[in-house]
């Protein structure tokens, strides 16, 4: 009985402890549909993403047509870390890119960075 | 009874516990080291101005972290002067890599 | 023998230091970029392009063509001939020290030997101004825009001749260091001017057509609707810094000064058409 308190009191505080996580840092693994959606207005904001100014997304307004549409990502990168690397860096593949990088330079902070992948990924 | 009221404050342990890991950076962050992470970020800043790769807004996040910093707000003023810091090494090291003029090759030359 | 061989040492060194130091003529770049937007518009006619993006955009040239109908400019070319006319305290006017004035847009930006970099107009104006006892202008915003837009006025359809004295090998040092600024990344954006003005010219930012850098110098100073006055030519590649978000260089200082000298160049052949009217 005293053994199985104590194991009681082990998982509450370890509980409590995640818990308490969530409550005190912001919510920057909410994950799953709400990272998405975040993600996807992240990368409409013309001063954060502004992913428009040079990509089309379909249904989006008024996209630039400078670099290609945001279509078929999910074949075009089956892997997901290709698609981070290439938002995060695009000069590393093509020295000549002329997108910028929003991971290396911090244009976003690698919270957002991070949804912007999880819903560019979605496209 | 014994049990429950051990069960709650082991609740309560555990968010204080998680609280107190997360203010942590708060807890030793002192003006004279706050005041050190911006001297850094204005050396960063000054290097990558030296070879005309300053970025835009890097001054001004240090005018704003000292600023942070008098009115006693420590942690945004380190975690700014920590992102200055970041922007002047970035700018130098672009300036760095952009030393030896290559011409595009789109541009056809006979 | 021995000055022979010594001659042909000094003939393999300096071949080599000029293959090295510069890879093409400023005649070559010339071609190639000149060819490049030809390839790329190929039923626009070279002169049309001092007409920036509504060379290429039917659309933006039409609204355009509505404005220059009344030209917001106008009143800066009136400004600027009283103040071309006025007489400075000491009685002298800008004639004195520009004799085939005010028509001197076409000679600028030059070469200047003997202080050993380019002169652009707003710095010789200002020299004039101060050899005379006179303020200097500011180089960006208010009265200096007004006397340029005279000057430029007078100046339409003189043709653009940037001459890179070859018996000086500091001018080529400073096309050098213009066409180098042109063509390296900057800021956290990571562009060069050539990334939307060259690579990417007459595609769509957003809603608006990046305009080709052949023919940008020519029509300067200009009016633009996002100012709602007129501005200066180093007054735009202050907004195009930091629009790439680096820290602008300073207006009439070196690097912007050999950035208008070689973009002035590439330009070559093309009609001044300033003042201008833009968005």
């Amino acid at each position: 009985m005293i053994g199985n308190t104590k194991k009681w009191i082990g998982m509450a505080g370890a509980i409590s402890v995640l818990a308490g996580q969530f409550l005190v840092t912001p919510a920057s693994f909410a994950g799953g549909d709400k990272a998405i959606e975040e993600g996807k207005k992240i990368s409409f904001d013309r001063k954060k993403g502004n992913c428009l100014a040079c990509h089309n997304i379909i249904g989006a307004p008024s996209p630039g047509n400078i670099a290609p549409a945001l279509v078929a990502m999910k074949s075009r990168f089956p892997n997901k870390e290709d698609l981070h690397k290439q938002i995060w860096d695009a000069t590393e593949k093509n020295p000549e890119s002329a997108m910028p990088p929003f991971g290396k330079h911090g244009i976003l902070s690698e919270a957002d960075f991070e949804k912007v992948v999880e819903y560019i990924w979605t496209l | 009874m014994q049990k429950k009221l051990l069960l709650i404050f082991s609740l309560l342990i555990g968010i204080l516990c998680s609280g107190i890991a997360t203010t942590s950076l708060a807890e030793d962050t002192s003006a004279a080291k706050v005041q050190k992470l911006i001297e850094a970020a204005d050396a960063a800043r000054k290097q990558a101005a030296g070879v005309g790769g300053e970025w835009r807004d890097t001054g001004k996040m240090i005018k704003k972290a000292k600023t942070l910093m008098e009115k006693g707000d420590l942690v945004k003023a380190a975690k700014l002067a920590n992102k200055a810091a970041k922007q002047g090494h970035l700018g130098y090291e672009q300036a760095m890599s952009q030393k030896t003029l290559t011409m595009p090759s789109y541009l056809h030359y006979e | 023998m021995k000055q022979l061989f010594r001659q042909m040492t000094l003939m393999v060194i300096t071949c080599g230091f000029i293959t090295a130091a510069q890879a093409t003529t400023p005649e070559e770049d010339l071609a190639a970029f000149q060819k490049f937007y030809k390839k790329r518009f190929p039923n626009v006619e070279t002169s049309d392009f001092v007409n920036g993006a509504y060379s290429i955009d039917p659309v933006g040239r039409e609204n355009w063509e509505a404005i220059e109908e009344f030209p917001p400019y106008e009143p800066f070319i009136d400004e600027g001939q009283a103040m071309w006319e006025k007489p400075f305290a000491n009685g002298k006017t800008y004639k004195d020290c520009f004799p085939d004035g005010p028509a001197i847009a076409g000679k600028y930006p030059q070469w200047d030997k003997e202080k050993g970099m380019v002169m652009t107009l707003p710095l010789a104006l200002n020299n004039c101004r101060e050899a005379n006892g006179e303020k200097p202008m500011k180089y960006k915003k208010g009265s200096i825009n007004s006397i340029l837009s005279y000057i430029s006025f007078e100046s339409r359809g003189q043709i653009t001749n940037v001459e890179i004295p070859s018996d000086d090998p500091a001018a080529l040092q400073a096309y050098e260091d213009g066409k180098k600024f042109y063509y390296s990344r900057r800021g956290q954006l990571n562009f060069s001017c050539a990334h939307c003005h060259l690579q990417n010219a007459g595609m769509i930012l957003r809603t608006e057509t990046l305009g080709p850098a052949l023919g940008h110098t020519t029509h300067f100073p200009v009016y633009r609707s996002k100012w709602g006055t007129v501005g200066t030519l180093h007054r735009r590649f202050t907004g195009c810094n930091k629009q790439v978000r680096a820290k602008p260089f300073k207006a009439q200082g070196e690097e912007y000064r050999n950035l208008e000298y070689f973009l002035t160049y590439m330009s070559n052949g093309l009609p001044l058409n300033g003042p201008g009217a833009r968005k």
